[in-house]
């Protein structure tokens, strides 16, 4: 399905107004020095599209911080997430993949994925870490979202992709005025595509490709290992906000309930057993495991890829420890 | 609303006995709210209510629907909780997970059997397995070893044993006392009393890291290939469902896709002996 209109940014705005009453209608806002998802409502401001990218992943949408995985709530209500980036729609592949699998798969998310409604958008401004482009994503929304959106100044394009999408953005064409994208923005949308790609070539030229960073993490030694987590502190925030790392805990609360909530292979005693052992005891093997993890195991269970390049570990990181600098010192070392 | 059935949600179950194996091992007889079926060498979660929850291959028969043991070293905090349990309170179980032992590519052949300490539990629960369906193995052996004679758990289990036809046992203990008429030393010297035709023959290893480690070590030099070496891996299994990530062993979700490996299998993931 290819269908697609453009509309007024205003109209495009009431008739998000109109989604909000039976729905949660989340947008990218620009707050002070960050761009996150908030909620629409009449009076939101600061709403900014097509800026690489939400603090929040997408993952969150669907595996909550934490949450009681006894009681089964009633919830019908659509979520309606627009603005999301291309690296976290390809991240779904492999969060699809744990929480969708034929044997358990897991009800809490597989709701959550149905009533939500996904509205990617391009990225046209990038931040300095992004580089979806190195493992082989677009900057734009190719699979995955239900519809995505460019705004080109007052104008909002609007490509639909899925029957879930043409169901909901069918009610825009039918109250506000709509039409066909015109030749000329469609353009424009092309060309800054095209800058965005070159900006993200330019920028990771020497970063290695998803495989052949596998194969350097397999080759390496400890030492490089040694030296890069010197600055970690295990405080685990390259984990909790990968849009790929869904590692929990179970928690257990009276009545036999259980709480699951995020929890990352950095903190210490992640996989400590009853008896004491613990094979992540020391930090540069906890913090080698992450990547172990993302590039040479993931790939070897899974169809899907484990790091779609969106960049918030390094930027999140209070060691200011930059994966893609390990990445590029294994490279450089390892050519001729 | 969720539709699928919740995997998260334990059934309850009440403790109907409690036997005391060693200073440090109990067994514990549950009896869940309805019938539970599992495959021998799959594990369950063990919930004590709003406290923890933590894996146990069962050691009871697979056959027996009505009821689940588990035998349980005291080792952290919550299997010190499980062991304060009294015959009558209530636990939660969920499962059962994972892949168990492949008992019909055992058929035809002589199982060997080596098993330490409190890994006596999975083996026990397929050995009942193995009973039930004797005629169709050559012969089954079992190795099993302990520290002190005192360790040594299933004791009137041992003594049937002894009884059933095509079936040997032989045990060692690492520190002997006058009471001890069996072998002393590692378990793996009993690996030397043994007859078997190593071509036509399964080994199944279950016991402490270390244990495991030598035991596989000591059958790949006797000739076993890594394809015939069954290993039942200890891990923080602590979703069952290969979701949460504590029980990584390199590509392996041990409580998915394991915890019965092949050597084969798992010999080129980092940590296997923890």
């Amino acid at each position: 399905m290819q269908d697609s209109f453009q509309i007024k940014a205003e109209d495009w705005h009431s008739f998000l107004l109109d989604l909000s009453g039976d729905n949660t209608v989340y947008v990218p806002v620009k707050t002070f020095k960050n761009l996150d998802y908030k909620i629409f409502t009449k009076e939101i401001e600061n709403i900014v599209y097509n800026v690489a990218k939400p603090v929040t992943p997408l993952k969150n949408f669907f595996l909550p911080v934490k949450e009681n995985v006894f009681n089964e709530k009633k919830n019908n209500n659509k979520q309606i997430i627009i603005g999301i980036p291309s690296c976290d729609l390809k991240a779904l592949e492999i969060l699809d993949e744990i929480y969708l699998d034929n044997r358990y798969p897991d009800p809490f998310y597989k709701d959550r994925r149905k009533r939500s409604v996904l509205i990617g958008n391009d990225c046209f401004k990038i931040s300095d870490h992004c580089h979806c482009n190195s493992y082989g994503i677009e900057p734009y929304p190719v699979e995955h979202a239900d519809a995505s959106l460019s705004q080109i100044d007052n104008t909002i394009i609007v490509s639909i992709n899925t029957e879930k999408g043409k169901e909901l953005l069918n009610q825009a064409s039918a109250k506000y005025q709509v039409q066909e994208p015109q030749a000329e923005i469609l353009k424009i949308v092309q060309e800054r595509r095209n800058e965005i790609k070159k900006q993200l070539t330019v920028i990771n030229k020497t970063l290695p490709d998803y495989k052949t960073t596998g194969e350097l993490i397999k080759k390496s030694d400890d030492d490089i290992w040694i030296k890069h987590s010197r600055t970690c502190v295990s405080c685990g925030a390259c984990a909790v906000i990968c849009p790929t790392c869904t590692c929990f805990l179970l928690i257990d609360r009276p009545d036999f309930e259980k709480v699951r909530q995020v929890d990352a292979c950095q903190y210490p005693g992640f996989e400590r057993i009853a008896a004491g052992e613990d094979p992540l005891h020391k930090r540069f093997v906890r913090f080698r495991n992450r990547y172990l993890c993302k590039y040479v195991w993931k790939p070897e269970s899974f169809n899907s890829i484990a790091c779609t390049g969106c960049g918030r570990c390094i930027e999140s990181c209070i060691g200011n420890i930059s994966k893609n600098e390990i990445f590029i010192e294994m490279n450089t070392a390892a050519q001729p | 609303m969720p539709s699928d059935t919740n995997i998260y949600k334990p059934i309850k179950a009440k403790v109907e006995r409690v036997i005391d194996e060693s200073p440090l091992i109990k067994s514990f007889v549950l009896v869940p709210e309805h019938d539970f079926s599992f495959k021998t060498g799959e594990f369950i979660e063990l919930s004590i209510n709003g406290y923890g929850e933590a894996p146990f291959t069962p050691s009871s028969s697979p056959l027996d629907k009505k009821k689940i043991e588990v035998t349980v070293m005291k080792a952290g905090y919550v299997t010190e909780k499980i062991h304060a349990l009294k015959p009558g309170e209530v636990v939660g179980v969920r499962g059962p997970f994972g892949r168990g032992y492949p008992v019909d590519k055992f058929y035809g052949k002589e199982v060997v059997i080596l098993g330490g300490g409190c890994g006596f539990a999975p083996i026990r629960s397929l050995l009942y397995n193995l009973i039930a369906e004797k005629e169709k193995f050559e012969k089954v052996i079992l190795c099993y070893g302990s520290k002190t004679p005192e360790d040594c758990i299933y004791k009137p289990f041992v003594n049937e044993l002894r009884k059933v036809e095509r079936f040997e046992v032989y045990r060692s203990v690492d520190k002997a006392d006058g009471s001890w008429n069996e072998r002393e030393g590692v378990v793996t010297v009993l690996l030397d009393d043994i007859n078997m035709n190593i071509s036509n023959s399964v080994a199944i290893v279950c016991g402490p890291p270390v244990m495991m480690k030598y035991g596989t070590l000591k059958l790949l030099e006797m000739g076993y290939p890594e394809t015939d070496i069954y290993l039942s891996m200890e891990k923080n299994m602590s979703c069952g469902l290969g979701k949460c990530g504590h029980c990584m062993m390199g590509k392996y979700y041990v409580c998915k896709d394991g915890p019965v490996f092949t050597f084969d299998e798992i010999k080129d993931q980092p940590d296997i002996w923890l």
